[in-house]
């Protein structure tokens, strides 16, 4: 990543490629299967993004899987903005784009690494209507509303089970 | 920075990392967030989960010729926006709100809505909530009222306290429709709120009730 971002390496970028673009596509279709042109352009459009702002990671403060995933979520949202029956006027790189630019704090890059490997141990052993609505929620950018008509469950269940799934991986801080 | 004590529910923050909240909802956490690190901690961690779920997804493979485009075109792509709202100098804005508010809160075009109350809309969410600031004067109340749908708030500037608590700037609060509240400013200065209302505001009073047809009309 760091040949990208200062020497602007194109095979590296490549690779990145090579590893990204088939989980961006994949990102894409969890939430409009089948629609493959939105797919690919969601590729197009975060790829591009990674090329652009390579120089505004740093590996030492934040993870390369969780930057693609929030440049992709947040060309995702974008996109579903622009495409919506009635377009808003909200502007999502204004919300999303300026809290996570600052990178974690001090106390979140001690625990980096400790926190990664708790959540995917976490996510393994979650029971499965748990990560069912995370997957609803993450993947398939379902609004809580939107997951309990679909899984046909009261709007409270669906909000306490993220809730359980949260409290299971240990998504806590001090206040 | 100050140091919030009302905060979004952990279900809220995970829809907000996961991009599934409605924008006027997350616009409401992002101004939350400029005031509470503890949050913005939380936001990292949720974020890491939506790494992880996607990380153990069935690749995708690309279509045909889509990576050699893009190689392609590496050298001519440009960042093709600016700062889009440059011209902001006061600090003490979210920068969130900074794309409907340019310099100052005074310089809006705030409408009456009551002798204690001025509200300004800055724009509508695709779902039809209304994003909008209020302002309440020093030692002013709102009327007593309930919600047909939820009202978030996010306190900008001073304070305000209800029947449950005293709220101050940063804080983050949601009402639904069982709630009926009053909320009333300090007294040593004026409040300013981020106000989203999915339904249309029921007053409750006598001569509130009267009106309700009115503001009822304002939201079809």
């Amino acid at each position: 990543m760091s040949k990208v971002a200062v020497t602007r390496d194109k095979s590296a970028f490549a690779e990145l490629f090579d590893h990204y673009a088939p989980l961006i596509r994949s990102y894409s279709l969890a939430r409009e299967p089948g629609a493959d042109l939105v797919a690919d352009e969601l590729v197009q459009e975060v790829m591009t993004r990674v090329w652009l702002k390579a120089d505004k990671f740093d590996s030492r403060l934040a993870n390369l899987n969780t930057w693609i995933f929030t440049l992709a979520r947040n060309c995702r949202v974008d996109y579903l903005r622009r495409n919506s029956r009635y377009v808003t006027e909200i502007d999502p790189t204004e919300i999303f784009d300026n809290i996570e630019d600052e990178g974690p704090s001090p106390f979140e890059r001690v625990h980096q690494s400790r926190a990664e490997e708790r959540i995917r141990a976490g996510l393994k052993a979650l029971p499965r209507e748990q990560s069912e609505i995370l997957t609803a929620v993450y993947l398939e950018g379902k609004t809580h509303q939107q997951a309990s008509d679909e899984l046909r469950l009261p709007l409270g269940t669906v909000k306490s089970r993220v809730r359980l799934a949260l409290k299971k991986l240990e998504v806590l801080v001090a206040r | 920075m100050y140091k919030a004590s009302n905060h979004p529910i952990d279900e809220l923050l995970a829809a907000y990392s996961a991009g599934s909240l409605p924008l006027s909802q997350a616009l409401c956490i992002s101004a939350h967030m400029e005031h509470c690190s503890s949050c913005v901690q939380k936001l990292q961690q949720l974020n890491r989960i939506g790494s992880e779920l996607m990380q153990r997804l069935e690749p995708s493979p690309p279509s045909e010729g889509l990576k050699q485009d893009l190689l392609d075109r590496l050298e001519s792509l440009t960042e093709d926006r600016g700062p889009a709202h440059p011209t902001t100098i006061n600090a003490s804005i979210p920068r969130c709100l900074r794309q409907f508010v340019n310099n100052g809160y005074q310089d809006l075009r705030w409408k009456r809505v009551s002798p204690d109350i001025h509200s300004v809309e800055l724009c509508r969410d695709s779902n039809g909530a209304r994003v909008e600031l209020l302002k309440i004067r020093p030692g002013g109340s709102a009327s007593t009222h309930t919600h047909l749908g939820d009202e978030y708030t996010v306190i900008l500037e001073g304070s305000f306290s209800d029947e449950y608590g005293v709220y101050h700037k940063g804080d983050f609060l949601v009402k639904d429709s069982s709630d009926r509240h009053t909320p009333v400013a300090t007294q040593d200065r004026e409040c300013i709120c981020l106000a989203v209302t999915e339904g249309p505001v029921q007053l409750t009073g006598f001569f509130g009730r009267l009106l309700n047809p009115l503001i009822r009309r304002s939201y079809a």
